[in-house]
């Protein structure tokens, strides 16, 4: 079984033995959708038939659409790409914008980066960057870096780390070393340690964590750009491209920038359209602008204009943390994470990988997995998010 | 549904080219028709009919296209195709003229839609990394119009490694090859650099047939004979797909020949050939070798080859040869690349990259493919491929073939090389002209024979029709640019640059069976290399179904 409700997608025989807080509050929140369909729900949807037709003429009639949110699978993806196509409009699934830090930094200066298991298996040293929210977000990173040689790893975590990081790391087996500093600071701190390699240092602990450093083969180098909160977020990732990028004139060194869920809309729509989303379509074609087609930029442009401009908003994840746009439509089933105006309509939408089969993306980008449905649902209601946006479709 | 086409002259390469009328019932070929009405009918004179296009080596899907894609946004122009236009607006010549891709590596949309305006049919991914192999399938899944399959990227693999390391028996690693192709839905298996990606990640920087992994103390050549072993053992119908040794090196031709002789006389299939043919004479320590490796593969018929061709101009370079990728480095044009050590498996390496006529080594490489083609002389066994997007986008075949069948359009623009490759190259020397059938054999018959494709690739009764008809044309680029109809299982789903209707589509998988006991041992040693169940990455059949999309297999 593989658990759809981050990234890591951890596989497992049996899911329940797994000791994982996100899990448990995302089953919580499953559990939430199943019982208690949220009010507006039975209302809005009484008949999604008629609901549907009348919706395709709001649509028909449109002057701008944006479709936003939340796509996890491979399947919505797909839909959302091509119901944006038919409408002409403008798509940006990539909440917070966060995958395009790493997005813009990769444009400009190119990456050299490793795989999940390559670097579970192979790497000497791990340094991770970042602060107790990676782990927040992805619970089982360091048991999903337990490889077979572990006397050899060693992990330096880098930035706000506290001691909760630390024991989560010693419980999935590592000594991990830990260095606390300002985030904004680790690209230029990795360039100067490289450079003062050589140089023999008076403190045990920085000898130590030199030594470690200086015989490393293969380093790998995590971080999460949805966990990384310094100004200029895409500068900070290409410096430390450009770190790794040097690293490996004499030796061997390679990224693994964690990607949250929405590595999987980025991925459908790069090889759909050339463009890995915030791009907007005109007569079948679309364009890239990583400013002025992001859903922030789209909805505060339409704020003042009436209803000619429509949004779609998809959230097929449990994702507690609202999603704020004023929409025209929901398709989830969280009447708290989408405000809705007026006269909007909400599509009951199952779970990604937990209430319906979904083609999920891995953190790492490279391995992807089928999940298969854990828990059933009422299919008379709730349907798949790609059965909706098949539906709107003009 | 019957479609009868009238008085085309069919060529195909099995029977003699004539004119004759050709019967399309439902998906399938005839050549006389046991029912006297026909649905529909199309007089065809002054056109050909030919089976459709298969492209067995074009890089359309999976992790490093579309890691190309992200790395490329601003290459992307999108003018308006032929087909875009209004009829008013097309004039005749451009109507004739190939519109470029909207970029290297375009979306799987456009993909599909511009194979189809070529009269291509079938197009076949050659390095499907295995954990990347779902990936691959539903890019090619979103590419319309084609039949697809991929070729599945072992060789680096550490599994395999570290088990020729052991010497385990050569039945497991039989059986390890037909549960890898199986779990992964694939055709054909490809090894690129063998043992070098791998070694890359141990900072290793070369690796020769003959020369040992640092690590697991094993050579190229061991890998090259298990693996050519395993795929006729497993009776795959497409020979070892091999991607040499030394990519882009000078005398390179050493490497190509030991990959040859490493298999002992079993079938093999180098790629992009034209890559891996350089000696070391002559000006600037690079020479053509092209002569040796023709000469070799028109003396042993178990070989065959595909070219690879250069064009001038901006492209893409992609591959799983981190090795030689990297040691390119600083020769990406815009300066930037991205390198991938991927899952125990393989890796990538992708760099942008202009080719110049006024570039000695560029110019050099374009005579060197040129020369394989006019040097091997059976069209069956050297195919048309510019391994988009690698040499060249997959557009450039029109202008390929023009310069194929056209000893004067080839000079003129030999005449603007590099100076020192116009007098050292033989090219000049070489005054032989593809026939049309020459050209249809490479494209269609000759691929799908190498595929195992039984019903395609020819005209022959019972075969599926997927038909192309071209209007005959003085200039061949323009007869190939646009095709005037295209049928896909008897169905009419492309006319005068219009798509008529959607079409169907296959995925190619290779008949072999999982073997119960290796299905036992991966699943116990798969979570220690990879940290998942053997499970997660194999991919069931329904998967690939759908109302649109079935399966076929083949086996030799
Ligand atoms: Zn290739």
């Amino acid at each position: 079984m593989i658990c759809p409700f981050c990234s890591l997608l951890c596989d497992a025989t049996d899911l329940n033995e797994i000791d994982c807080g996100l899990r448990n509050k995302s089953l919580n929140q499953l559990a939430k959708f199943r019982s208690q369909l949220d009010p507006s729900f039975n209302e809005s949807v009484l008949d999604p038939e008629m609901e549907l037709a009348a919706s395709i003429e709001l649509l028909g009639i449109a002057k701008r659409v944006l479709i936003t949110g939340r796509i996890a699978s491979v399947q919505t993806a797909r839909a959302a790409v091509a119901l944006a196509m038919k409408l002409n409009g403008t798509i940006d699934c990539a909440e917070a914008g966060h995958i395009f830090k790493n997005v813009q930094a990769i444009q400009r200066a190119g990456i050299n980066s490793v795989s999940l298991a390559e670097a579970r298996d192979h790497a000497d040293l791990l340094i991770v960057i970042g602060d107790d929210s990676l782990f927040d977000a992805c619970p089982r990173i360091p048991h999903a870096l337990h490889g077979q040689n572990m006397s050899r790893k060693t992990v330096l975590l880098l930035g706000g780390f506290t001691d909760k990081s630390m024991k989560a790391w010693q419980a999935a087996g590592f000594q991990p070393w830990s260095i606390s500093c300002k985030l904004e600071s680790v690209p230029s701190a990795l360039l100067q340690w490289s450079n003062a390699m050589a140089q023999s240092s008076q403190d045990r602990m920085t000898s130590e964590l030199f030594t470690a450093l200086e015989n490393a083969k293969y380093t790998a180098v995590l971080w999460s750009a949805a966990s990384l909160f310094v100004e200029q977020a895409d500068l900070w990732v290409e410096r430390l491209l450009e770190w790794i990028a040097s690293q490996n004139e004499t030796k061997r060194c390679a990224a693994l920038p964690w990607t949250s869920l929405d590595g999987t809309f980025q991925q459908v729509c790069t090889w759909l359209t050339g463009f890995p989303g915030r791009i907007r379509f005109q007569d079948g074609i679309p364009s890239f602008d990583t400013y002025a087609h992001s859903y922030e930029n789209w909805l505060a442009a339409s704020r003042d204009l009436d209803s000619d401009s429509v949004v779609i908003a998809i959230d097929e994840t449990v994702a507690t943390e609202p999603f704020r746009a004023k929409m025209k439509f929901g398709l989830d089933r969280k009447f708290y994470a989408i405000e809705l105006t007026a006269g909007s309509v909400r599509f009951p939408t199952a779970v990604a990988g937990a209430e319906v089969a979904a083609d999920i993306f891995r953190a790492d980008q490279t391995l992807l997995a089928h999940l298969t449905p854990s828990h059933e649902c009422d299919e008379s209601r709730v349907r798949p998010a790609a059965y909706w946006l098949a539906r709107l479709a003009p | 549904m019957i479609t009868r086409l009238v008085g085309g002259e069919c060529i195909d390469g099995v029977s003699k080219s004539e004119v004759r009328d050709l019967y399309l019932v439902q998906d399938t070929i005839f050549s006389v028709s046991k029912d006297a009405r026909s649905d529909a009918e199309y007089n065809l004179s002054n056109h050909i009919v030919v089976a459709g296009g298969i492209d067995l080596h074009t890089h359309i899907g999976g992790g490093k296209v579309n890691i190309a894609r992200l790395l490329l946004p601003e290459m992307v122009r999108h003018g308006r195709s032929q087909s875009e236009r209004t009829e008013s607006e097309r004039t005749e010549k451009e109507w004739k003229k190939i519109a470029p891709l909207s970029s290297p590596v375009p979306g799987t949309w456009e993909t599909g839609r511009r194979y189809l305006e070529m009269g291509y049919t079938a197009c076949f991914e050659p390095a499907v990394l295995p954990a990347n192999a779902r990936h691959a399938h539903a890019e090619m899944a979103d590419t319309p119009w084609l039949d697809t399959g991929g070729f599945l990227l072992l060789g680096n693999d550490r599994l395999l490694l570290e088990w020729i390391s052991k010497g385990v028996p050569q039945s497991q690693i039989n059986d390890y090859v037909a549960w890898m192709i199986r779990a992964h839905q694939c055709c054909a298996v490809k090894v690129v650099n063998a043992g070098g990606i791998d070694a890359f990640k141990f900072n290793q920087r070369h690796l020769d047939v003959d020369e040992k992994h640092w690590y697991f103390s094993i050579t190229p050549r061991q890998i090259l004979q298990s693996l050519s072993h395993a795929v006729e053992s497993l009776c795959l119908a497409h020979p070892l797909h091999v991607h040499c040794s030394n990519l882009g090196v000078a005398g390179n031709i050493a490497s190509t020949m030991a990959t040859i002789d490493a298999v002992e006389g079993r079938r093999l299939h180098l790629t992009h050939a034209q890559f891996h043919c350089y000696g070391t004479e002559g000006p600037h320590g690079y020479c053509s070798a092209a002569k040796v490796l023709a000469d070799r593969v028109n003396a042993e018929s178990n070989l065959s080859i595909d070219v690879g061709q250069m064009q001038f101009g901006q492209t893409v370079t992609l591959s799983g040869d981190t090795m030689h990728q990297f040691a390119n480095r600083k020769l990406a044009r815009p300066r930037k690349s991205i390198f991938q050590d991927l899952e125990c498996q393989a890796g990538c390496g992708v760099l942008p990259f202009k080719y110049r006529q006024d570039q000695y080594v560029h110019s050099l490489l374009w005579a060197i493919g040129l020369e394989l083609f006019l040097r091997i002389e059976d069209p069956l066994r050297v195919f048309l491929t510019t391994d988009h997007p690698n040499g060249a986008p997959f557009t450039a075949y029109p202008h390929l073939i023009h310069l194929l069948m056209s000893y004067d359009f080839r000079m003129s623009i030999f005449e603007r090389l590099h100076a020192d490759v116009q007098r050292t190259s033989s090219l000049a020397s070489l005054k032989r002209e593809y026939s049309l059938d020459e050209i249809i054999k490479m494209t269609r018959l000759g691929p799908a024979r190498a595929l195992g494709l039984s019903n395609r690739g020819s005209l022959s009764d019972g075969g599926l029709a997927d038909v192309v008809v071209y209007e005959r044309c003085q200039n061949p680029e323009h007869m190939f640019a646009r095709p005037k109809m295209v049928f896909r299982r008897g169905n009419l789903v492309y006319r005068d640059g219009e798509f008529l209707a959607t079409a169907s589509k296959s995925t190619i998988v290779a008949n072999v069976e999982i073997d119960s006991t290796m299905d036992v041992t991966l699943k116990k040693v798969w979570p220690m290399q990879y940290g998942y169940s053997s499970d997660l990455i194999r991919i069931h059949q329904d998967e690939l179904l759908s109302e649109q999309r079935n399966i076929e297999f083949t086996s030799r």
